[in-house]
């Protein structure tokens, strides 16, 4: 009988991904103990390069994370309604992206027994203490958000339908969540960018540029993944429901937000070529002809930029659910890509303090395996939380529209039928 | 009715709005306060006779053994910075201890913090091991504890004593104007930059006499005068970052 449930779970596509998902995250988890025991010198960052790969994974789960306070606040302050369940999905997202962003963290600093020190210790004057603070702060809201989504669990209704209904009822609180979320999110999206420009020290970084950019690309990268998510997902299972006029919708209006994304990004780049500046100017020739080149142009101009663009404004093509898919899922690979060519393109040119003219150095850095192995457990990590919450909580679900209030209950029944 | 509804709406919004904007210029007025750069009545400075200079290294030996670092960190190294007619040109480069420091504005839990008497230092029990005081330096003057430093220090005991606790792995480590040194001294009635055993051991294990240290706020400290009457020069002073090291350039002799 045991037996039998056991080779059925096997043999059950959905068995067969939560087991190759498991094996990631075992593998990743002790690597991250292997961190925690060993140090960071099991990992090939250095002093010259002392951000890597999991600062990348950090960044881009933030960014793929922003799906949600952008479609939040669409839904619940511009009334946008029709949006609801999208916008459910995409905070769902925006759970397992920062808390993935938690996790790469804890890997990532040197005394992970320390990390509540921001909350406690303030300098005000750090970016990096405002951005702790936000991602805290909307972590919660995050959390809030997410309470009514858990009264969807069908067990928890079936035992304890009281506490299933009080959940449900913190989406009362839904609009003025979405007001706190859209401004920490505003705040730390773009901050995380700022993080590298205020740095005098890097002249490719010391611009004001990254900040526009991280937060643009954030809210791109973030519905792309969301609608990428929610096709996919109905693709593979029952359980999954959507509308497609309205991912449709939310597909069109990232091709729009990646072309004014582009503009902004053309424009950067282009001014850094006017002048030359010690260390600025290596750190471009990096990104556009040299060990990063294939990954700008490739990853994050053409297949990131450029081809979904195209894919995403056609009509006839972003019609085709496998074309729009494979256009959404390049999206999210530019919005990763950036992350990575923006870190690496500051930390592999090193500009001299040495008297005279600032001179030169550059530096390498290719992650270690217990780099890529932990890195692998926090990406499995949010992919198993992402597909339990499709299996049970119904995270993908076009059908269900929650209930605000009295006035709001009239309404969303309305577009229900329309 | 309607109408009064939304007047206190706006009432709402207006307080609201007024809120955000007092605790926002309340944030950046801290933030332009917070950490301003010292103004104690002593000032710290190190001036270094890049003529004097041989590359001989015991600054770096002395410094090892004193502060206890680990054989592969350097808090002090000695560079090499070309040739002045057929002598070869050092730069030795300590901590900068920055009036305008980036590391301290970046730090995000105040673990980088100014004493009044200038001195930039590290709160090894606070800090959280992010690194990004590391990636803001413009002058490389940080080293990460990648792994823990255990076993002996090989430049003990024959460059001196360790006289501060080794940093626990995890965070990043740099010079600090030998401060212990300064503040027993201060606290025995010694002078620093005077009596040896308040000053830098950099200082007091050179053997040329190229480093000098003192106070810069007394005009008639060895820093001071050596100041006035001479040219010099700091690291990257077009980045604004004030540093409290200084550099006599070497002279170019027949």
């Amino acid at each position: 009988m045991k037996a039998s449930n056991i080779k059925s779970f096997f043999g059950s596509a959905w068995g067969r991904w939560i087991s190759i998902l498991s094996l990631f995250l075992v593998m990743g988890l002790g690597a991250g103990l292997i961190v925690f025991w060993k140090g960071l010198s099991v990992t090939h960052l250095s002093d010259l390069v002392p951000w890597g790969l999991w600062i990348t994974i950090d960044l881009s789960s933030i960014a793929l994370a922003g799906g949600a306070f952008f479609l939040c606040a669409g839904v619940y302050l511009l009334g946008l309604k029709q949006y609801q369940p999208v916008a459910r999905t995409a905070t769902f997202i925006g759970l397992a992206g920062y808390t993935m962003a938690m996790l790469a963290l804890m890997l990532d600093i040197g005394r992970p027994d320390r990390f509540w020190h921001a909350i406690i210790y303030w300098n005000e004057h750090s970016l990096l203490w405002e951005v702790t603070m936000c991602v805290c702060l909307y972590l919660t809201v995050l959390v809030l958000e997410v309470l009514p989504i858990l009264s969807s669990f069908d067990w928890l209704r079936k035992h304890f339908p009281v506490i299933a209904e009080k959940l449900e009822g913190v989406h009362h609180y839904a609009p003025y969540l979405a007001i706190v979320g859209l401004c920490l999110s505003m705040l730390h999206q773009s901050s995380l960018g700022a993080i590298y420009g205020v740095l005098k020290a890097r002249p490719y970084w010391f611009r004001p540029d990254i900040a526009v950019l991280f937060i643009m690309s954030a809210i791109a990268g973030g519905m792309a993944l969301t609608v990428f998510a929610s096709m996919l997902s109905a693709r593979l299972t029952k359980r999954a429901v959507i509308k497609d006029e309205l991912l449709d919708r939310v597909a069109y209006f990232v091709g729009w937000i990646m072309v004014a994304y582009l503009y902004f990004r053309f424009w950067d780049a282009l001014s850094m070529t006017y002048t030359y500046e010690a260390g600025r100017t290596e750190g471009l020739n990096i990104l556009t002809s040299g060990v990063l080149s294939f990954n700008f142009w490739f990853g994050e101009m053409l297949l990131g930029a450029v081809l979904p663009i195209i894919i995403l404004l056609r009509k006839k093509t972003r019609s085709n659910p496998v074309l729009r898919m494979i256009a959404l899922a390049l999206i999210v690979g530019g919005v990763v890509a950036y992350r990575w060519d923006t870190n690496l393109s500051g930390l592999l040119v090193l500009v001299s303090y040495m008297p005279g003219e600032p001179t030169v150095r550059y530096t390498m850095y290719r992650p270690s395996i217990i780099e890529w192995i932990a890195g692998l457990g926090i990406i499995s990590y949010g992919l198993t939380l992402f597909s339990l919450g499709v299996r049970y909580l119904h995270v993908v679900d076009h059908r269900i529209y929650e209930q605000e209030r009295q006035t709001a209950k009239v309404e969303s029944a309305e577009t229900a039928t329309a | 009715m309607s109408d009064e509804k939304v007047s206190r709406r706006d009432l709402l919004k207006v307080a609201g709005v007024a809120a955000a904007a007092v605790a926002g210029l309340q944030i950046i007025q801290k933030a332009n306060a917070s950490e301003s750069a010292p103004t104690g009545g002593r000032q710290w400075a190190m001036v270094i006779d890049q003529s004097q200079c041989t590359g001989c290294g015991y600054c770096v030996m002395a410094c090892r053994a004193h502060n206890d670092i680990p054989p592969d960190i350097t808090w002090n190294p000695v560079i090499e910075a070309g040739q002045v007619g057929d002598q070869k040109v050092y730069l030795p480069r300590p901590c900068m201890q920055c009036a305008k420091a980036p590391c301290v504005e970046v730090c995000p839990v105040k673990a980088s913090y100014y004493r009044p008497d200038g001195i930039v230092m590290m709160d090894y029990d606070r800090c959280i091991g992010c690194r990004y005081c590391e990636v803001a330096c413009p002058y490389g003057a940080r080293s990460f504890n990648w792994k823990k430093f255990d076993g002996p220090n090989p430049a003990v005991p024959e460059w001196g004593e360790p006289e501060v606790p080794r940093r626990p792995r995890g965070v990043p480590e740099k010079c600090a104007f030998c401060y212990q040194r300064i503040d027993r001294g201060l606290q025995l009635g010694l002078e620093p930059g005077v009596d040896e055993d308040a000053t830098p051991a950099c200082v007091v294990a050179c053997p040329t006499g190229a480093r000098v240290f003192g106070d810069l706020n007394d005009p008639n400290s060895a820093v001071s005068r050596l100041l006035k009457s001479n040219p010099h020069f700091r690291l990257r002073e077009d980045l604004g970052t004030a540093p409290r090291v200084y550099y006599l350039p070497p002279k170019a002799e027949g």
